[in-house]
């Protein structure tokens, strides 16, 4: 590629009038860094990919979950239609935090590998309002994005439920609470994920960490309490963000029981689990932000 | 204006910027000019606070950076080339960085066309050569048309009229009564751009002063003689005892505190044979290679000198 001829002084005079800036000096505001991190996200073409991976994954896996579910035809008591029908509706949601996951990493892990942030921080020089500003444009894309994906799920289930005999009722409260239950799922676990790659500053590392928590650690804890019939390792289980943020979409998840020692956590129990490990995962990379060198 | 007072940064037992002192003043171009590793970098990651410094202050304008309302229009700097992320295009990432201080559009596209990067503005930057990356870096440093311009290295990677571009626009700035402050290891580069050069090695300021000042240092009034005569010349050239001369070769000595016309003169006289007769000036290159001899820390051939302390 080639580059136009450089600019003559004139150029540059008329550029920069003596002293008086040209520029309207409004100064750095917390609103400016909210567009600033909005421009950001959405002018990267991972953001994009990542956004459409969601959304194919749950409309291909919902409608292969209805279609299967339609094809046996049956009758169903009333309560245990809504169940199936926010079962089949969130059933992408598995798939779909981890897309959310990765893309939570990468939008401070990405400013990290190219030394962007080092650009980001010298326009916001006290730090903390440009990691405020990420997640907030973070979390807000995820709950688009969770939303379109959930309700769209469902509402292209309608028809392959029906003959299922499962009838969803949109006017039922308990309903839209586990439906909206996972859409704010998706969105904490971004958060999450978001503040696992401010604090490990990698991609490679943030990711397999961030995977690894969501992925590895209940599989392994699961295999272990099966081995070892344990109860603190099942009630250790509980707590970690799967396990716990999923009673955010099971249908009229009230009880909270201890049934042996073993803990079961209720929709809201479950759900501030969740908002406590992104609330840790965000407080210590805004910790390690002030005081590390970027 | 730009104020350093005991600014040190140690990176576990290595000092990297050792409690130096500086003033770096509006209305011209400071070159910071100094060896790979003497710290230049770093004392620039410290002015504008991406590293905390571990001991001493450095303000700008009397704040510290973190402390100004309005970073972008107070102070532009360009760290390396690198500080843009390669998946974004240069126009995208003006404006996201433009955005936190609610710039607008036109001033993007202001500075697009002052770096002369119209053509290339709508690409992604991953692509970029070292040198449009550095004129996409001058480009976000001047977008707020601060009073205050770091830049690290902005000659590095251009091509020659690039380097004559950034050369007049530090200086045409600096006459617009702006603080300019560029780094370098090119001594010929700031002999030909700054007014006042400040000399880092291994941490510590070596030179602070005007270039003149650092010119005529180097420019000693060393005379390169031959004649077959060499050692008889020396002695009769040697009775004021300011005058120093020193043999090279049998037929080489070189004079200092003499001017030329002098030593003819003086050859004359005594009807020795001048085969040469060279005043030797000495560049500004010579004064900086005197300057930082002792502190240049990494040597070509592999020898870590600072290992041996």
């Amino acid at each position: 590629m080639t580059i136009p001829a450089a600019p003559t002084p004139t150029r540059i005079a008329s550029a920069h009038q003596s002293g008086r800036p040209k520029v309207r000096v409004v100064g750095l505001s917390f609103g400016g860094i909210l567009v600033s991190e909005l421009i950001k996200l959405w002018t990267l073409r991972s953001t994009v990919w990542c956004c459409a991976i969601v959304l194919a994954l749950a409309f291909g896996i919902g409608l292969l979950a209805a279609g299967f579910a339609g094809s046996q035809p049956g009758t169903i008591p009333g309560a245990a239609q809504q169940s199936q029908a926010v079962t089949v509706a969130t059933i992408g949601v598995i798939f779909g935090q981890l897309v959310l996951s990765v893309l939570g990493v990468l939008v401070i892990s990405g400013e990290y590998g190219t030394g962007m942030i080092r650009s980001t921080l010298a326009a916001v020089p006290k730090r903390i309002p440009a990691l405020l500003g990420k997640a907030i444009v973070l979390a807000v894309t995820s709950l688009a994005l969770g939303l379109v994906t959930i309700y769209g799920t469902a509402l292209l289930q309608l028809p392959f439920l029906s003959n299922a005999g499962i009838h969803t009722n949109f006017a039922d409260p308990k309903l839209n609470l586990a439906l909206l239950g996972g859409v704010a799922y998706l969105a904490l676990i971004a958060l999450m994920s978001f503040g696992i790659g401010a604090i490990i500053r990698n991609s490679a590392g943030g990711i397999a960490t961030a995977l690894g928590l969501l992925l590895v650690l209940p599989t392994v804890l699961q295999i272990f309490a099966a081995v070892t019939r344990a109860t603190w390792v099942q009630n250790v289980a509980e707590f970690l963000p799967t396990n716990a943020g999923g009673h955010l979409f099971t249908y009229a998840s009230t009880a909270s029981t201890s049934v042996a020692g073993v803990i079961s956590l209720n929709a809201t129990e479950g759900g501030l689990v969740l908002v406590a490990w992104a609330a840790v995962a965000i407080v210590v990379a805004a910790l390690l932000l002030r005081r590390r060198d970027a | 204006m730009i104020e350093a007072t005991g600014l040190t940064k140690r990176y576990g037992s290595k000092t990297a910027v050792d409690g130096i002192d500086f003033a770096v003043r509006p209305g011209l171009v400071t070159g910071f000019l100094g060896p790979n590793g003497a710290g230049k970098s770093t004392t620039m990651r410290l002015i504008v606070g991406l590293d905390r410094p571990t001991a001493g202050t450095v303000t700008l304008n009397g704040q510290r950076y973190a402390d100004l309302k309005s970073p972008l229009h107070e102070v532009g700097v360009l760290l390396d080339a690198k500080a843009v992320h390669t998946g974004r295009s240069a126009y995208n990432h003006l404006r996201a960085i433009a955005a936190t201080h609610r710039i607008g559009r036109r001033r993007v596209d202001e500075v697009i066309a002052l770096t002369g990067l119209e053509s290339v503005a709508r690409k992604r930057v991953g692509g970029f050569s070292l040198g449009m990356g550095q004129r996409l870096g001058i480009a976000t440093a001047l977008l707020g048309d601060p009073g205050i311009l770091i830049l690290d290295e902005p000659v590095n990677g251009l091509d020659p009229e690039g380097v004559i571009w950034v050369r007049q626009l530090a200086r045409h700035l600096a006459k617009e009564g702006r603080t300019i402050f560029l780094s370098s290891h090119l001594m010929s580069e700031m002999a030909q751009t700054a007014d006042q050069i400040i000399v880092l090695g291994r941490g510590r300021i070596i030179a602070d002063a005007p270039v003149a000042d650092i010119l005529a240092q180097a420019t000693g009034t060393a005379v390169r003689v031959r004649t077959p005569d060499a050692a008889r010349l020396a002695q009769l050239l040697h009775r004021p005892p300011e005058v120093t001369v020193t043999q090279s070769a049998p037929d080489l000595i070189e004079v200092n505190g003499l001017a030329s016309s002098q030593i003819g003169e003086i050859a004359a006289t005594s009807q020795i044979v001048l085969h040469e007769l060279t005043p030797v000036t000495g560049s500004l290159e010579d004064a900086y290679l005197a300057l930082t001899q002792d502190e240049v820390e990494y040597h070509a051939g592999g020898t870590l000198e600072g290992a041996a302390q």
